[in-house]
């Protein structure tokens, strides 16, 4: 099963589940915003989306890896609008039988996410000026 | 002529000053030729942005000819997560 949100306030964690008797993993993901972008301190990273299309092409993406890898489920909520430092800005989980496959689930999830998904993000300093967030790691 | 709408966001966005426009074009108009519209309005300050085409909130994968309703967007590289 596949559940995709995009929020446009804080992020509610999918709760663990401890009645998957058959998944051994359970991954669990949260992208925080970081206090720094370019060695600048920053108050806040700010999310536009392509709204519609960043849903469908989340979407689309998530069923394409619980194809290509052994996972059953994967959950994921996605941040818009304006996130401040330290909070959530990404939440994903994954169940799978074994860790390994879960884990390389993941990593793929992660970066085809950054690679593909219509949604940019802008650093606010705390002067209040706004530069390009680029970070891709 | 055909009507179609094209949505700008993050660079393009900030470098035309707008998220939305109405552009009549000449029919058989192609993606790519939009493209190169947009880009001469941006007067250079998209030159080195690479810009991905979604037709209809999908990406295309080559150049295809516009239709009268389309809804296009110029997708810089994009940055969630």
């Amino acid at each position: 099963m596949i559940k995709i949100e995009i929020v446009k306030g804080p992020i509610t964690p999918f709760p663990s589940d401890d009645s998957r008797t058959q998944d051994g993993a359970e991954l669990i993901f949260n992208g925080r915003v970081r206090a720094t972008e370019h060695g600048e301190n920053i108050t806040v990273l700010e999310y536009e989306q392509y709204e519609g299309m960043a849903e469908t092409e989340l979407r689309n993406l998530a069923e394409n890896i619980v194809k290509r890898f052994p996972v059953h489920d994967l959950f994921c909520k996605h941040r818009v609008g304006k996130v401040k430092v330290g909070e959530t800005s990404l939440h994903v989980v994954i169940w799978s039988k074994h860790r390994q496959e879960g884990i390389d689930a993941m990593s793929w999830f992660i970066v085809e996410l950054k690679n593909r998904i219509p949604i940019w993000k802008w650093a606010i300093l705390e002067d209040g000026s706004r530069i390009p967030s680029e970070c891709a790691h | 002529m055909i009507q179609v709408k094209v949505k700008c966001f993050s660079q393009v966005k900030y470098v035309l000053g707008k998220d939305e426009m109405s552009l009549s074009l000449e029919p058989g108009t192609t993606s790519a030729e939009l493209e190169e519209l947009v880009r001469n309005q941006a007067q250079g300050k998209l030159d080195k942005v690479t810009l991905r085409i979604a037709v209809n909130q999908k990406y295309i994968p080559a150049e295809i000819e516009l239709k009268n309703g389309d809804e296009v967007a110029f997708i810089p590289p994009v940055q969630g997560g």
